[in-house]
């Protein structure tokens, strides 16, 4: 399965890079991280409970990056095994200076997904990567504005309202499932009418790839 | 004696039972101390395992056992060759690869078991299945069967070299030769792939050691409790009497619950055996994707050739069969597909040759049809090409090539599934086509109704196939009829019940030769404690072998009581009748006496044993046919395509069937629905979709349609009657009927109605996005010419 998208960030390259390369700010972006752990310079070791629809359980993923180029761009490889299945590819992420202080990101990658994952999400796999992906791209394009560092711990994101009323708040498990659920509801709208189709739409596919993608961009270069 | 219940509209006398919830199905077995097992299967259909880790499941609590491969030592082997090949066919090549309980070293197939988990509840058990760490190191998986054969392929099975499993030609006459001297061939690919049977009910077991009474129990969702029974027995080394399998209610068999030695009853049998308490596993939907055995996917390369007025000279098909990641049903699937592209037709040239290949898929075992829908798909397709490109009607093409009726039995001469010639014992096939053609109102359809409705806009079409169908093999099933002293008839019989109304049609049988109410009959099936001879329900045989086994019992029976009511009545045999309960003499109704009575006089005193007496008015007694007995039919349809949406509504549908003697008209009109019903998926929305690496990509029911009540239209029965003379009752098979013909009409059908667009259709299954496709190639190579 393919992988292919772009994203435009409201902030100049080099801090946009030193974003991705958090893993902190990652994590807080990718609710549902329960840890993420350096192996080595360039490799990553992270899990996530994923429940969202019909598809739930634990994945371990290990990423490792090559050909970086900072901070214009890199190469994952992730490789991620869990209950609901496995998933295991490579792209590519580039990031662009427009010149105007944004920056687009671009991402093109292969990847396989087995298990559950193939089984019962297949429908939705490719809907359900690309907003994951949106979403936690949105959630760290918000954090980057409002001038969010990665000194932030990792730790679950608490409920809005324990959060100041102002700046920059990470996403819930539940509002990020939320957002993913209703991408792919507007996608499979017209599809869902079809009589052979009759059957219900699993709202919440997960894209654990997509996930791993977020992960291999929060690499930790050591700015902490 | 006239039959007051054989031919009979009988309602099935096990539905009220069924219907309100009272029928004991595996699951409803709960027994005081009961353990749930899980298992763990692969998500890669190929992959090395080098490892596994089950501490921290053993640890979890309520865990009682976690068991791999290692640890079952010696009991771990290979499943049994369950069909050996024909040995009567020269030349063949066929190797031996049998499934495993637990993979040891390598993973062969998307699912297959890693480890199980046995404990408190299903619940703990799934969780601990998380707990597993399994070290699998992916290999690439081949599905495609082209592939898999070229060098280089990954290989499911290292130590062969290849991914053959088998190569085997058959030949009638001479093909080559005949081809030479026809007016037209038609050649083409054809390609059908691979779905499920998706029974209501999914596979379960409960396995029970008791270790007190040295006594193993196996409620079994299985097709075939005796071989089981005998199996388990000795894989274990228990003796058989030990050992009772029960098949109770099944909620549908369609092939896949036969005699497997499914991995989870080997698993289950031994683990019981190990903790001494009672295991159940209740396979989940899901999981009946990747456990339970699949079937259909076949390319074929055919041909046939034919005079210019359209007699067929010779058929030759080559083709490849998906036989999963195992072959322990050896050739049956291809068997029949070779035997069924011969049809009702008179093909004097006929060679068929027979690839059968590994794949990374789950094992292909019959699904109700059983490679016999290829075959009708191959020669009917064939024969509709032909006669487009003759410019000649299709049902008049078919007319020109029956079998006449004088020919019976006629020797095809090939080897069939039964490993004898495939001879077709009777048959009288033209006015099952004509009475399907008549029906359906062929004539007035394609002269006025078509063409109105075509100037209309509709896109109607409309389809007239024929089929044959070998039913009834051997080797031969048994029954035991017992009059007790209640006047109530027991019997039993080995074979199990999945929903065919055995209870019912089987006792109609009893009830006419004893002259009793059907009420009064109880019959059991599918327990190995009450008849423990015989093989199972498959192949279409239950009314054929098992029917005359219980035919055979009951008149026996019958020949008991007339000696004995002839002694005490004092009245010879042949002015003795046997009516509502009783043996009367027949011009004196008031000497009489019941059944009851009889039966226990039947039942010896002290003294009165004499060297010969055998107690009770009971006798066993076995049937086993020559040969299969061939069933025959024509079906119709007239059906409409949305040009838009591409979806398709069957506007009228009939099946003609010809299986002999009909026991019970109502039993037989479902079988032919339900039939009907899982060929309409075949046809249109039932297929597997796998990905290059093995992937099942739809394994839910919401994404494999199965046809449902909006896609099966109301079925219009009708029959003929020639009876097989291979058997008293003269009954022929018709489980599987229904099905046969169903991808073959649809895609005549489809063509009539797309008349205006030239499409060819040559594969199955199809799908609105695929007749989309198909329509838009069809389209481009219009234009391009």
């Amino acid at each position: 399965m393919k992988l292919q998208g772009e994203y435009l960030f409201d902030g100049p390259r080099e801090r946009v890079w030193e974003m991705l390369r958090d893993p902190n700010a990652l994590a807080r972006a990718l609710p549902g991280t329960q840890s993420l752990e350096k192996l080595s310079e360039n490799e990553y070791q992270g899990q996530m409970h994923v429940r969202i629809g019909p598809v739930a359980g634990l994945f371990a993923g290990r990423v490792t990056i090559s050909n970086e180029v900072p901070p214009e761009s890199c190469t994952l490889a992730v490789d991620g095994k869990g209950s609901p299945g496995f998933a295991t590819g490579s792209g590519d992420v580039v990031l662009t200076d427009q010149g105007d202080g944004t920056t687009r990101l671009q991402y093109e990658g292969e990847f396989q997904v087995g298990g559950k994952l193939a089984a019962v999400g297949q429908r939705m796999v490719d809907t359900v990567s690309k907003s994951i992906i949106r979403q936690g791209l949105e959630s760290l394009n918000e954090a980057l504005r409002e001038g969010v560092t990665g000194a932030a711990e990792l730790e679950p994101a608490a409920e809005p309202e324990a959060q100041p009323s102002t700046g920059y708040r990470p996403p819930t498990e539940t509002r990020f499932a939320a957002a993913v659920a209703k991408d792919v509801v507007k996608d499979y709208a017209g599809d869902l009418m079809a009589p052979e189709h009759r059957a219900v739409w699993l709202t919440g596919l997960v894209a654990i790839l997509a996930m791993l993608v977020g992960y291999a961009l929060g690499r930790n270069a050591g700015h902490d | 004696m006239s039959p007051k219940y054989v031919g009979q509209r009988i309602s099935r006398t096990e539905d009220p039972r069924l219907l309100t919830g009272q029928a004991l199905f595996v699951d409803d077995v709960n027994i005081p101390g009961m353990l749930h097992a899980a298992f763990l299967r692969s998500d890669y259909a190929h992959a090395r395992l080098n490892s596994i880790d089950v501490s921290a499941a053993r640890s979890r609590p309520g865990v009682i056992a976690v068991y791999t491969a290692q640890d079952m030592g010696d009991a771990w082997q290979h499943g049994p060759p369950l069909v050996i090949p024909p040995p009567t066919i020269q030349n063949m090549v066929f190797h031996t690869r049998t499934q495993v309980p637990l993979v040891k070293d390598k993973v062969r197939l998307i699912g297959e078991p890693l480890a199980v988990v046995i404990a408190e509840s299903r619940y703990i058990a799934e969780d601990a299945l998380e707990d597993i760490i399994a070290d699998l190191q992916p290999l690439e998986a081949v599905g495609d069967l082209e592939r898999a054969l070229r060098p280089g392929a990954p290989l499911v099975h290292e130590e062969l070299g290849s991914n053959l499993a088998a190569h085997f030609f058959q030949e009638k006459g001479n093909y080559k030769s005949a081809r030479q001297q026809a007016d037209l061939v038609i050649q083409k690919r054809i390609l059908i792939d691979r779905g499920i049977a998706a029974a209501m009910e999914n596979r379960g077991i409960v396995a029970h050691w008791d270790p007190k009474s040295q006594r193993l129990t196996l409620w079994d969702t299985t097709q075939s409790p005796i071989p089981i029974r005998n199996g388990l027995a000795g894989m274990f080394g228990l003796a058989e009497h030990q050992v009772r399998v029960i098949a109770p209610f099944v909620g549908g068999g369609f092939g896949p619950k036969i005699m497997m030695f499914y991995a989870e009853e080997m698993v289950l049998t031994w683990a019981t055996l190990q903790i001494g308490r009672p295991i159940k596993w209740i396979e989940d939907r899901r999981e009946n994707f990747y456990a339970t055995t699949q079937e259909r996917g076949q390319v074929h390369d055919a041909e046939m050739a034919l005079t210019s007025d359209g007699r067929i000279l010779g058929v030759r098909d080559s083709f490849l069969h998906d036989t999963g990641a195992y072959d322990p049903y050896g050739l049956t699937i291809p068997l029949n597909t070779q035997c069924h592209v011969l049809g009702p037709y008179d093909v004097p040239n006929y060679y068929a040759e027979t690839t059968v290949v590994f794949t990374n898929r789950m094992i292909a075992t019959p699904v109700r049809g059983a490679g016999r829908p290829q075959g009708v798909f191959v020669v009917e397709r064939l024969l509709d090409l032909a006669a487009r490109k003759l410019d000649m009607d299709r049902v008049e093409i078919r007319k020109r090539n029956l079998l006449p009726p004088d020919v019976f039995p006629y020797n095809n001469q090939i080897i069939d599934q039964a490993f004898a010639p495939l001879v077709l014992d009777s048959g009288n096939y033209l006015p099952l086509l004509e009475q399907a053609a008549t029906r359906i109102g062929y004539q007035p359809f394609i002269r006025e109704e078509q063409p109105r409705l075509r100037a209309e806009g509709k896109h109607v079409g409309i389809g007239v196939v024929m089929f044959i169908e070998t039913t009834g093999v051997g080797p031969y099933e048994g029954a035991r009829v017992t009059v007790e002293a209640s006047g109530r008839i027991s019997v039993a019989t080995g074979v199990g019940t999945q929903g065919q109304g055995h209870f019912t049609s089987f006792a109609q049988i009893v009830a006419d030769q004893l002259g009793v109410n059907i009420r009064d009959v109880e019959l059991v099936t599918g327990d190995t404690a009450e008849f423990h001879w015989g093989t199972g329900t498959f192949a279409s045989r239950g009314a054929v072998v098992a029917a005359n086994a219980i035919h055979a019992a009951a008149r026996a029976v019958r020949g008991k009581i007339l000696r004995l009511a002839s002694k005490v009545l004092e009245a010879p045999e042949e002015e003795l009748e046997l009516a509502d309960g009783q043996v009367r003499v027949a011009d004196m109704p008031e000497k009489s006496i019941s059944l009851g009575k009889l039966a226990v006089l039947a039942n010896p005193l002290r003294g009165a044993v004499q060297p010969g007496t055998e107690p009770g008015l009971e006798a066993t007694d076995y049937f086993g046919p020559q040969y299969g007995a061939t069933a025959a039919g024509a079906h119709a349809m007239i059906l409409e395509v949305d040009p838009e949406t591409m979806m398709v509504e069957i506007k009228r549908y009939v099946a003609v069937e010809d299986c002999g003697t009909v026991l019970n008209p109502l039993i037989l009109d479902g079988q032919v629905h339900g039939g009907v019903a899982l060929g309409i998926g075949n046809s249109y929305y039932e297929k597997l979709v796998f990905d290059d690496n093995g992937q099942l990509l739809n394994a839910s029911l919401a994404d494999y349609l199965i046809a449902a009540a909006t896609e099966v239209p109301r079925i219009e029965v009708g029959h003929g009657y020639t009876l097989s003379p291979l058997n008293p009752l003269g009954t022929k098979g018709a489980g599987e009927a229904g099905t046969l013909p169903v991808p073959a009409l649809f895609a005549q059908a489809l063509e009539d109605a797309l008349a205006d667009h030239r499409l060819e259709v040559v594969e199955m299954p199809l799908s609105p996005n695929r007749l989309f496709e198909l329509l838009q190639a069809a389209q481009e190579s219009a234009s391009g010419r």
